[in-house]
């Protein structure tokens, strides 16, 4: 070896590796580049569903089960054409997606938050590990759409209900996944130094084991959340979740259901999109965890 | 291989027992009294009274749960509102037809998904290997109802292949048959995407180990190197994967069911709920839960008995 060729690899080696930020390196896979724009996209037109909507989504008009605007008779007063009372479904849409979105977010934040408190519970103290586990293993014997089924055959149908439900039913999994992060964050040396400063059992779990378990428990979130839509679609489809007039996509396509001969586009639009919907977030979980954490990837 | 058995036997008591609990705290949890609810919104006083005492509903709790175990365990789950004919009569007519609906989604969905995920890590970064991904990521995104409607649609009425209405009979007749196919094919839909990315990143671990790189020294065919040393060994997560996705599969059921008017557990539970029939509700919730726990229990048996390093 030159001497040459020694000092530049010493010139390498010492060089600051450049790091890129997560989103950057995110961003760069096209895939997940698509599946983040059009999630934002739909995100914001669920949020500005009373500003951007060209009628009131409930109300009916004459126009009944009129086609999209691509089709021989739609025209762009409707552009995404009416359903079955006349109600436009462009509007409905975009009330709907909310309605959808904020049964995955509100049922995931909390499901996540509280299965991921017990997980991190069950590592950080041994005591408590068989208990919570067992209490996981017998909620992990209820799926979901059971677990809606029950609350909704207690409760009444009704968004409450489903949300409650895929709450109770992302605990579990959470808990699981995150007690395994938690486990392996527990044997680090900087715990063993946290516990030899004196630090107290509460600054040791929020400083020392919940930031390091935070990023991998939210990555995991992150691809539940496509599949919890999905079931809660799925509930409301069945007639248990969103109850009428309210405009859930679910709901909506159970409802062009009856008209799928005359005008299918009542039915396939809202399942296309909450295809597009639970297929971005899916695409865009599958990146994050690539980059934040690939030991996930199993 | 049997103390196995018998221990993971063991191990669903305690899970048996919380789903009773559960099924139990049903009754408990519906605002209002439970009595009337049993006895339905038309019943008389008369009726109502006589189910408060049936069901012992002025004990303490405790007890109430003890008589509710020692009914469920003689097999006495009430009576159906709608139709009056026992809760028990009214699930063993609908759980053949659905263990029928799993085991033909199961058995054209697994294979399929075996197939192609060994594909994909055989041919790893090509264009196969892309399109296949990208098939069942789409795959576990769609959702199921869009699926069974679309089979409706194109299958079912534009090209009248199939029925899409109710059961044909038992399928191992013509008609069973033809009335299983569009139903076992949606369901069995939403389960070819993860089969096929498990087994993908299955087959591509296990062709990495030192017994794939012994067996191709010996000039074994690629073929053969991936069949009998690679996708076998693969395939043990793969069954793991199935028990985990269990849940899906009675969910799927459950919708796939009402969509197709399919007579199984699925559609009674749903109907029930929707008709405000509690006790059959109450009962078709029980069974449904179940039926996931055995599943779940002889996944982990045929995994034991599939990978003899397990011992559980």
């Amino acid at each position: 070896m030159t001497a040459a060729t020694e000092q530049t690899e010493a010139q390498v080696l010492d060089a600051p590796m450049p790091v890129q930020p997560w989103w950057q390196r995110l961003l760069r896979d096209p895939a997940a580049l698509a599946a983040a724009l059009v999630f934002l996209a739909i995100v914001l037109c669920a949020l500005a569903a009373p500003l951007i909507s060209p009628h009131d989504p409930f109300a009916s008009s004459r126009a009944v089960m009129q086609p999209p605007v691509w089709a021989e008779a739609g025209n762009w007063t409707h552009p995404l054409g009416t359903d079955g009372q006349g109600r436009d479904m462009l509007s409905r849409l975009f009330y709907g997606t909310r309605l959808t979105l904020i049964i995955g977010v509100v049922s995931v934040a909390v499901g996540g938050m509280l299965g991921s408190l017990l997980g991190l519970l069950a590592a950080f103290k041994p005591g408590l590990d068989p208990w919570v586990m067992r209490l996981v293993d017998v909620m992990l014997s209820f799926p979901a759409i059971l677990l809606g089924l029950a609350l909704v055959a207690v409760l009444g149908p009704g968004a409450g209900p489903v949300i409650v439900a895929l709450a109770i039913a992302t605990i579990p999994d959470c808990a699981r996944i995150a007690r395994s992060i938690a486990v392996s964050v527990m044997k680090q040396e900087y715990i063993e130094a946290g516990r030899a400063l004196g630090l107290s059992d509460m600054a040791l779990f929020t400083r020392y084991l919940l930031r390091n378990c935070i990023s991998s428990i939210m990555i995991f979130i992150s691809l539940r959340f496509g599949q919890i839509i999905l079931i809660g679609a799925a509930l409301s489809f069945l007639g248990l979740g969103a109850r009428p007039p309210t405009a859930e996509l679910g709901m909506m396509a159970a409802q062009g259901r009856d008209f799928l001969l005359f005008a299918p586009h009542i039915a396939v639009i809202p399942s296309v999109l909450i295809f597009v919907i639970v297929l971005s977030a899916n695409i865009l979980g599958d990146a994050l965890r690539d980059v934040l954490d690939p030991r996930l990837r199993s | 291989m049997l103390t196995q058995i018998v221990n993971r036997l063991l191990i669903s008591i305690p899970v048996l027992f919380g789903v009773l609990l559960l099924g139990f705290g049903l009754l408990i949890l519906v605002p209002g009294d439970p009595a009337i609810v049993m006895a339905g919104p038309t019943a008389t006083p008369d009726v109502v009274d006589k189910i408060r005492a049936e069901m012992g509903l002025d004990e303490p709790v405790y007890v109430q749960f003890f008589s509710y175990l020692g009914r469920v365990l003689q097999g006495d789950l009430g009576r159906s509102l709608i139709s009056n004919k026992t809760v028990v009569s009214e699930l063993l007519a609908a759980i053949g037809p659905t263990a029928e609906l799993m085991v033909a989604c199961l058995i054209w969905s697994v294979p399929l998904g075996i197939a192609l995920g060994t594909l994909a890590a055989v041919f790893r970064g090509g264009l196969i290997d892309r399109t296949i991904m990208a098939i069942s990521v789409a795959g576990v995104s769609l959702p199921i109802f869009f699926i069974c409607l679309m089979m409706i649609q194109f299958v079912g009425v534009k090209w009248q292949l199939l029925p899409f209405i109710g059961r044909g009979g038992p399928l191992w007749t013509v008609d069973g048959l033809r009335h299983i196919a569009l139903p076992a094919l949606s369901l069995g839909a939403i389960f070819i995407g993860p089969v096929a990315r498990m087994t993908r990143s299955s087959v591509l671990e296990v062709l990495k180990l030192d017994h794939v790189r012994t067996a191709r020294a010996k000039g074994l065919s690629e073929t053969r190197v991936i069949l009998r040393h690679g996708l076998r060994n693969a395939l043990i997560p793969v069954v793991t994967l199935i028990g985990l996705q269990a849940g899906y599969l009675v969910g799927g059921a459950v919708v796939t069911e009402s969509i197709f008017s399919y007579p199984g557990i699925g559609r009674l539970a749903v109907g029930a709920i929707l008709s405000s029939d509690f006790p059959l509700a109450q009962g078709a919730i029980l069974i449904l839960a179940l039926g996931f726990i055995l599943i779940n229990m002889i996944v982990d048996i045929l995994y034991a008995l599939l990978d003899p390093r397990v011992q559980t």
